[in-house]
């Protein structure tokens, strides 16, 4: 095999990674726990200002 | 949650006022052989001023003390936030930041009495880089120690790329800086020839890649969430933007090496994926700045805000930019000139202090149990000291960089060059005043900075705060 061939192998199987995390990125499955993660910074600063500054 | 958790804010209190107080030394030596630059007689013929001596010592301060006390500071905040626990080791995570403090002091001392491996953001020699290992281990220990601990299900995305930002650096810094000590202070690198220079500038564009955009980019994905009252614009877009901006960027190293013997197809391989780079860039931008989305007259309220998403505006532009100037053939006229100088600062100072500089201000009064920042004005006022700052020195430089290469490129028709270099340098004298008046204003805004810092954070009676601590803060 020559060089070639093989970034033609490895350009395919990044393109096919690539696509793979976008579809697993966007799938309806992943929405929910996406939602939950995407609130935790607002999470934890409701949470400092409700319970006020704790530990040194 | 049940109970908010007991954090360890001392460290990162410590970090907090480490990132102000080395920001203001590392520019304060920028602005300083900014101006050896127009009145070389500054070095006062002692070896230790030198440019030379000097350089090194302005952007170990800048990247490593300012940005580096910035993103360990942080990333211990916002883990311990986002996970819901405490740091894992408080000895461990005392060592890190005294052992950081040792590794700048030991720059601070030895780059101006030149001891140096001569690597650029690498010049450190072998003990101290012993020491940055044993450090730099401890904080991947501590942070990965904390994220494994963790009472939230989910690992937030802004601790993914803290935690891309602390693996690649280990091995950046491991594998760039292997070499054959021949006393204490002289190692000789393992690599020679082009090996070594391809080595070199792995790690130099990986540096910029990881330190200098996934570490605060990880900042981002917190502080302007938190800033602006809402969740990130999308949580699947920053996903597809970490998987893709850490596969590829750590390609890009060869552009830095153009038209050298390097052989050909490496330097192709660096700017195509240098090119490839726009876009994942692009797509952490505008997810940041449509955070804002809806809420858009918090850019006139919060100078806070401004910071945050003004450093994002520098941060597509720069990312515009570096793609443009790895294609070869604009490469052939950027490279060597002041060009190069004109990008780095659009991103070190627009992109990395802004995010920095926004963050510490959001930070800083919770870190103190403070409402607000001392003076809210103040805020304003570092803002566009700053903003017209930097849009003078990539102004001046951008200007006197594509005047440089098209001077360097010139012939007459016999084909012999049409300017000397010194003539070049004669050009370019005008654009470095613009320019150290530009760094000057930045060090300026710093100061303004300090100084509310200081009024924020000062000890002042408690009773208010102390009597009923459920009530207020």
């Amino acid at each position: 095999m020559d060089s070639g061939t093989l970034s033609g192998i490895i350009t395919a199987l990044s393109m096919a990674a690539f696509i793979g995390i976008v579809i697993w990125a966007y799938s309806k499955r992943r929405k929910k726990d996406f939602d939950q993660a995407a609130q935790l910074p607002l999470d934890a600063e409701r949470r400092d200002a409700e319970k006020g500054r704790n530990g040194q | 949650m049940d109970a908010t958790p007991a954090y360890n804010d001392k460290v990162v209190r410590q970090f907090a006022l480490a990132t102000v107080i080395w920001g203001i030394v590392g520019m304060a030596v920028g602005v300083f052989i900014a101006a050896q630059l127009l009145w070389p007689a500054l070095n006062f013929d002692v070896p230790w001023l030198t440019f030379s001596r000097l350089r090194p010592l302005h952007t170990n301060a800048v990247i490593f003390a300012f940005g580096g006390s910035a993103l360990i500071g942080t990333s211990y905040y916002v883990v311990q936030r986002t996970c819901g626990t405490r740091l894992l080791s408080d000895k461990l995570t005392a060592f890190t930041f005294w052992g950081w403090q040792v590794v700048i002091v030991a720059a601070a001392i030895t780059l101006p009495l030149g001891i140096t491996q001569s690597k650029e953001y690498a010049e450190l020699e072998w003990p101290i880089d012993i020491l940055i290992t044993l450090v730099w281990v401890s904080y991947a220990v501590v942070f990965f120690g904390t994220i494994m601990k963790r009472r939230e299900k989910h690992i937030y995305v802004a601790n993914w790329f803290y935690g891309a930002f602390i693996i690649t650096i280990a091995l950046l810094h491991v594998v760039n800086n292997l070499a054959i000590p021949v006393s204490l202070t002289k190692s000789y690198p393992v690599y020679s020839g082009a090996v070594d220079a391809m080595v070199q500038w792995w790690y130099g564009h990986n540096a910029v890649g990881f330190f200098l955009t996934a570490g605060f980019l990880g900042m981002m994905y917190y502080f302007v969430p938190k800033q602006a009252g809402r969740p990130i614009y999308s949580y699947r877009l920053s996903v597809v933007h970490f998987w893709a901006l850490i596969s590829v960027y750590m390609w890009a190293g060869p552009h830095h090496l153009h038209w050298t013997s390097l052989p050909e197809w490496v330097q192709s391989l660096g700017m195509v994926f240098s090119l490839i780079l726009l876009a994942p860039s692009w797509g952490g931008m505008i997810n940041g700045i449509m955070t804002l989305s809806g809420a858009w007259h918090k850019l006139r309220d919060d100078p806070i805000i401004r910071f945050l998403i003004v450093s994002l505006s520098f941060y597509g532009m720069s990312t515009f930019e570096g793609p443009m100037m790895s294609i070869k053939t604009v490469n052939a006229l950027s490279h060597y000139t002041d060009w190069t100088i004109g990008h780095v600062h659009s991103g070190a100072l627009g992109w990395v202090a802004f995010i920095t500089i926004g963050s510490m201000y959001a930070l800083i009064p919770k870190l103190w149990g403070r409402e607000q920042m001392y003076s809210v004005k103040a805020i304003g006022a570092h803002f566009w000291v700053a903003t017209i700052g930097v849009v003078l020195y990539i102004a001046s430089m951008w200007i006197a960089g594509v005047m440089q290469g098209l001077m360097w490129r010139a012939t007459n028709p016999d084909g012999t060059l049409t300017y000397s270099f010194v003539q070049s340098l004669q050009a370019t004298y005008p654009y470095y005043a613009v320019r150290m008046f530009g760094g000057f204003l930045f060090l300026a805004g710093m100061l303004i900075m300090a100084w509310n810092v200081w009024m924020t954070i000062r000890p002042q009676e408690r009773v208010a705060t102390e009597s009923a601590p459920e009530a207020t803060a």
